[in-house]
């Protein structure tokens, strides 16, 4: 018995329980133990690190399910990294979250959902098997679903669980579906088992088995088109947002490819298939970024573009790359988050950033959290987010994706864009939250007041700012690991976990790397110098109001409405399977065309009970299907009999 | 002259079937304390006594276990096979009860019992059934008591579903008979042994065999001899139609697996058989794709019982003892995630109102979240996700098909699973949606508590047989 793996994986779910059954008894005093288990697990996950991080890691069965099939977990290079983000970051958001949700009076619920979650991941990442896979899939969607619709009393909260939950049903049943042709197929459901056989596998069985996972990693990850529920679930609370839409559930897509890294291989069509959708992903994301008001929006829409890249490095076949870009990502975005969390908890839940400016005098600390983050996304040299995102763009040109390649740098460009846009606005020039909303064209709908269930206690400021202090560190430094390409640090730590690089034989690239950093300086540098232009020189600055009004009113519809893809899945999905619902039930259940019929026997009334059954049409229909399905038994069985002799 | 002579069977005979005797019996018991007891006393006792003579029946069969006894010259074999039948069937009938506490008006309750036991004790005698006479006395047994049963409700189209059911299982009944003649002609025996042994080959025996299997299809309720079912199913009274959902379908399998399986070894067992399992994969198909287009709850279970039964049949295509033994796994696992469905249906209800449209089910996860957790538990069950008992079942299936060379029986059944998904997910959805505050504060108080039992027992039940399958051994049937 791996004693400390089981405590890694059980402490989290014995903290939900304990929060859960005792919170009215454990009052604030959830928060600290609720921290406390997921530090505990990532101890336990940091002692077992040299054991696992190589490709075996450290296993454990825990049951027989049917005979010759086990459940069980393992620790292995890929499970402990997630591991680690999800303890450590997750950890740190749970310190963040006792002073974000002190006034809260569901204070002790919101940890219990909070561990709960975490439990779900670690479910997820330290399964050894396709079928704990997907529990843990499903358990992340419940509790993501839980802590997006925290707030209830907020309609838009609700819908926004709502919709999140629905999308992410569509991924599960596109993983149940692999899972089922992987079984069919191999027999198995332990990973390794099933990568033995990988090699066996039909193409055909191949490519579904890598597009039913991929329509998973989509809808958890957030890629076109089943992105749309990423922007509303910034609805929840913002530790939430950072926790899961930054740092570890929305990556749970890239966990997933690179942990089925043998199949994808052995599939270049799936693989480009996960690469151009990750890359439009990723451009998408970026070019909505810039049409942002709202905070945590312009954060949501940036994860989905950093995802997008990760998505892209994974399916090009750059799996380190990719890994690393989650790695660095999970550090600034949470960092970017709680930066946020920060101005939003200070400024009463005001998320609007026309109604923010000149923070940097007020809110010094936020300014330097947030843009150091800013710094790291935008892929600024020397800060975590360069080395990664460099690896992931130069990544998909050593594997001969050009466009991909070119796609990955005008997308940097935009994102050093967007960011700036929000820093300028946000902590320079006038403070504007005294301007009304009409002189910035705000809606009046916008605010929803969520005020009621907070009391006046507030939580000692370091609570919140310990946590961001601490980010600060990883959110520069993280991406150091690589320095050195294949013989740096994280080369090594994988190994060979992802297969053995493939393009010995690759043609001459036309740019070598360090070339190919300096086109992506400089193109995030013309972003950065156009964001100040537009948005930071002083007469901007000074003109901020009116210029922000301007902006807003001129705001493209295709950006406002964010490409049209909610109307567009209403038009395409929603509608048609409601118009196919009705027509399947027209004709594939005579009840429907028979109930007018029935109605009118009904009202005649008169005739005896005999007759209206026999009359209203029912009877005589069934007895002709059974009919016409008893003459072809008897037609075969005569010709079997007579044939077969 | 001893009494040997006279009748000549002995007492291992008359023990194979004492657990249907009880239940048999115990009907009258159920009558004769219906006539007599004061009013208010009735509806319990009549209860009480009905499910501790379904729990002893169960006991005593159970007792059986390991000593396989054919009896009255194999007409009646009660081995493995049969005892694992008889269990479930106690079992759903148990449940059934739970759910019917408030079945009938105050003074039909005695005799709605009544048939819900003579019912089920029909099921077991098709449980060991060996012989065709055995089989056709069970089977009517079983539908006969149904017929009755279906009438009961107050609802305006009850009469006329079991009307309905009765006109067409007739008709069913009548292909079933037609069939063992004719397979008696060529054989001539009525016993299911001496289709097993050598066999004098011909057309008349085929297309017996093909009759046979299409009364047994219908039964079953398999596509296209499935019209009647969601019919039948929304009429019905509740606690009917779950009993319907499982007893029914269990007798049959049995009759089915003993058919088929005593069929097997012979050279023409592959063609005879095809047509079954292509109807079985028809199923799978047309059975989930119209359960998208429901939206009454039992019509919705209807449909989806037609594809769960679509699953079963599948994993018997190959007539492996491995295949006989994941259906009999999924059986029971579709007894305990459909109950379980049923008894949150019944808990819905209220006075004259069944709780089975889609809309008192919108809001439910605000309204009651443990009994809308547990709906939605059965609901992922039923569409085969894990850790539940469905997904488990599934998987085994699949596993099964693709050994024996059905592949393609595999491959229907993701694609049947993929669409059903989205049939159960319509309710879950409705669950957890955005609802209106009336919606929300619309409190239902169900017409009894005990239903809760047969929730709990059944979400425990499909969460411990998804995470531990209880494979039984030793079930090859027996027809000698």
């Amino acid at each position: 018995m791996n004693a400390l793996l089981l405590a890694c994986w059980l402490l989290p779910l014995a903290g939900a329980i304990v929060i859960w059954a005792f919170g009215p008894q454990l009052r604030r005093g959830a928060g600290p133990l609720g921290s406390a288990v997921v530090f505990a697990s990532l101890a336990c996950a940091g002692s077992l690190f040299s054991q696992a991080s190589n490709e075996t890691g450290v296993g454990e069965t825990l049951v027989t399910w049917i005979p010759g099939y086990t459940f069980g977990l393992r620790l292995d290079a890929l499970s402990l990294l997630w591991t680690l983000i999800i303890t450590g970051v997750g950890g740190l958001i749970h310190v963040y979250s006792i002073g974000y949700m002190w006034s809260d009076r569901a204070f002790a619920r919101f940890f219990a959902y909070l561990n709960f979650f975490v439990f779900s991941m670690l479910t997820l990442v330290l399964s050894d098997n396709v079928v704990g896979l997907l529990v843990g899939w499903g358990l992340v969607g419940l509790a993501s679903y839980f802590l997006i619709g925290f707030w209830f009393y907020k309609p838009t909260a609700v819908a926004a669980a709502r919709k999140a939950f629905v999308i992410n049903v569509v991924g599960d049943i596109g993983i149940m579906f692999a899972i089922f042709a992987l079984f069919a197929s191999t027999g198995s459901i332990a990973y390794a088992d099933i990568f033995a056989k990988a090699g066996t596998l039909p193409v055909g069985v191949l490519i579904a088995v890598c597009l039913g996972l991929f329509v998973g990693a989509a809808a958890k990850s957030a890629q076109v088109p089943l992105h749309t529920w990423l922007p509303d679930a910034m609805e929840g609370p913002t530790p939430v947002s950072a926790l899961i839409h930054a740092a570890t559930m929305v990556t749970a897509g890239v966990y997933l490819i690179a942990r089925f890294a043998p199949l994808y291989n052995l599939s270049p069509t799936a693989q480009s298939i996960v690469a151009i959708v990750g890359g439009i992903t990723m451009l998408t994301g970026a070019v909505l970024g810039i049409a942002q008001w709202d905070i945590k929006r312009i954060l949501a829409y940036s994860t989905m573009s950093q995802i997008g890249y990760m998505i892209m490095g994974v399916g090009v076949g750059a799996y380190q790359a990719g890994v690393l870009h989650f790695f660095t990502h999970a550090f600034f975005k949470a960092q970017l988050f709680l930066g946020a969390g920060i101005i939003i908890h200070a400024l009463n839940d005001e998320q609007d950033v026309r109604k923010m400016g000149g923070l940097y005098r007020r809110m010094p600390f936020a300014f330097w959290a947030m843009l150091l983050g800013t710094l790291a996304i935008i892929g600024f040299p020397f800060f975590s987010g360069s080395y990664s995102k460099d690896a992931v763009i130069y990544g998909t040109l050593e594997r001969g994706h050009g466009i991909l390649y070119v796609a990955g740098i005008l997308t940097a460009g935009i994102t050093a864009f967007y960011m700036f846009r929000m820093i300028f606005v946000v902590f320079f020039g006038p403070e504007r939250d005294d301007v009304p909303d009409v002189a910035l064209a705000i809606p009046e709908a916008a605010h929803v007041a969520h005020a009621e269930d907070h009391d006046a206690a507030h939580a000692p400021e370091w609570l919140m700012r310990l946590p961001v202090a601490i980010l600060m560190v990883p959110t520069v430094a993280a991406g150091w690991l690589s320095i050195g390409g294949n013989t740096s640090p994280w080369y090594r730590y994988f190994g060979t976990l992802f297969g053995t690089s493939e393009n010995v034989n690759a043609p001459p690239l036309p740019i070598p790397e360090l070339a190919s950093q300096f086109i992506v300086y400089a193109v995030v540098t013309v972003g950065v110098v156009i964001a100040y232009l537009r948005y930071g020189t002083p007469a901007a600055l000074r003109g901020s109001v009116e210029r922000l009004r301007a902006e807003a009113l001129a705001m493209p519809v295709a950006l406002e409405r964010a490409f049209w893809f909610d109307d567009a899945i209403a038009f395409a999905i929603v509608r048609p399977a409601q118009a196919l619902g009705a027509f399947i039930g027209r004709v594939l259940d005579p009840h429907v065309i028979d109930a007018a019929v029935r109605d009118i026997a009904w009202l005649a009334g008169a005739l005896g009970l005999v007759a209206r059954a026999l009359q209203n049409g029912l009877v005589r229909t069934y007895a002709f299907t059974i009919a016409i399905g008893a003459a072809c038994f008897i037609a075969y069985f005569a010709f079997v009999g007579i044939a077969g002799r | 002259m001893t009494p040997q002579s006279i009748i000549p069977f002995g007492s291992s005979d008359w023990s194979a079937v004492v657990p249907m005797t009880i239940v048999a019996l115990s009907a009258l018991v159920v009558i004769l304390a219906d006539l007599t007891l004061p009013k208010h006393l009735r509806r319990p006792v009549v209860l009480g006594v009905a499910i501790l003579a379904l729990a002893i029946a169960g006991v005593v069969a159970l007792g059986a276990w390991g000593h396989p006894v054919a009896a009255f010259g194999g007409a009646f074999v009660l081995g493995g096979f049969a005892i694992v039948f008889e269990e479930i069937v106690v079992v759903a009938a148990i449940f059934s009860l739970l759910l019917g506490s408030t079945l009938g008006r105050e003074d039909q309750a005695g005799g709605a019992i009544a048939l819900v036991l003579w019912s089920a004790s029909g099921a077991m005698l098709m449980a060991g059934a060996a012989n065709f006479m055995t089989i056709f006395l069970g089977l009517e047994l079983l539908s006969l008591a149904l017929y009755c049963l279906c009438g009961l409700s107050p609802r305006a189209g009850a009469r006329e579903s079991a009307l309905k059911y009765l006109i067409l299982s007739s008709t069913a009944s009548g292909f079933l008979l037609y069939g063992m003649a004719l397979i008696f002609g060529a054989t001539g025996s009525v016993s299911l042994a001496a289709i097993a042994g050598p066999t004098i080959s011909n057309a008349l025996f085929d297309v017996g065999c093909g009759m046979f299997l299409i009364g047994l299809c219908f039964k079953l309720s398999l596509v296209p001899f499935h019209v009647w079912t969601p019919d039948v199913y929304e009429g019905a009274p509740l606690p009917v139609t779950a009993f319907m959902s499982v007893v029914t379908k269990a007798g049959t399998l049995a009759v089915l697996a003993r058919f088929a399986y005593a069929l097997a070894p012979l050279p023409q067992a592959h063609a005879i058989l095809a047509p079954l399992w292509i109807v079985a994969a028809i199923s799978m198909i047309v059975g989930n794709v119209a359960a998208l287009a429901q939206t009454d709850i039992k019509r919705l279970l209807a449909y989806s019982g037609i594809a769960q039964l679509g699953y079963i049949v599948a994993s018997m295509a190959g007539t492996s003892e491995q295949g006989l033994r994941y259906a009999i796994f999924y059986l029971g696992a579709y007894t305990f995630m459909n109950l379980g469905a049923f008894a949150v249906v019944a808990l819905l209800s209220r006075e004259r109102e069944e709780g089975s449209r889609l809309a008192t089910f919108a809001g439910l996860g605000y309204r009651q979240p443990v009994l809308a957790g547990a709906m939605t538990f059965f609901l992922l069950s039923l569409a085969g996700l894990p850790p539940t008992a469905g997904f488990t079942g599934k998987i085994l299936i699949l596993a099964t098909d693709v050994n024996s060379g059905y592949a393609w029986l595999a491959v229907l059944l993701i694609v049947g699973t993929a669409i059903s998904a989205y049939a159960y997910f319509k309710i879950v959805f409705a669950m957890y949606g955005r609802t209106t505050g009336a919606e929300i504060q619309r409190a239902t108080k169900p017409a009894s508590a005990l239903p809760w039992v047969g929730v709990a027992i059944c979400a425990v039940a499909t969460l411990a047989l998804g995470l531990y399958p209880i494979l039984p051994s030793d079930i090859v049937p027996l027809v000698k």
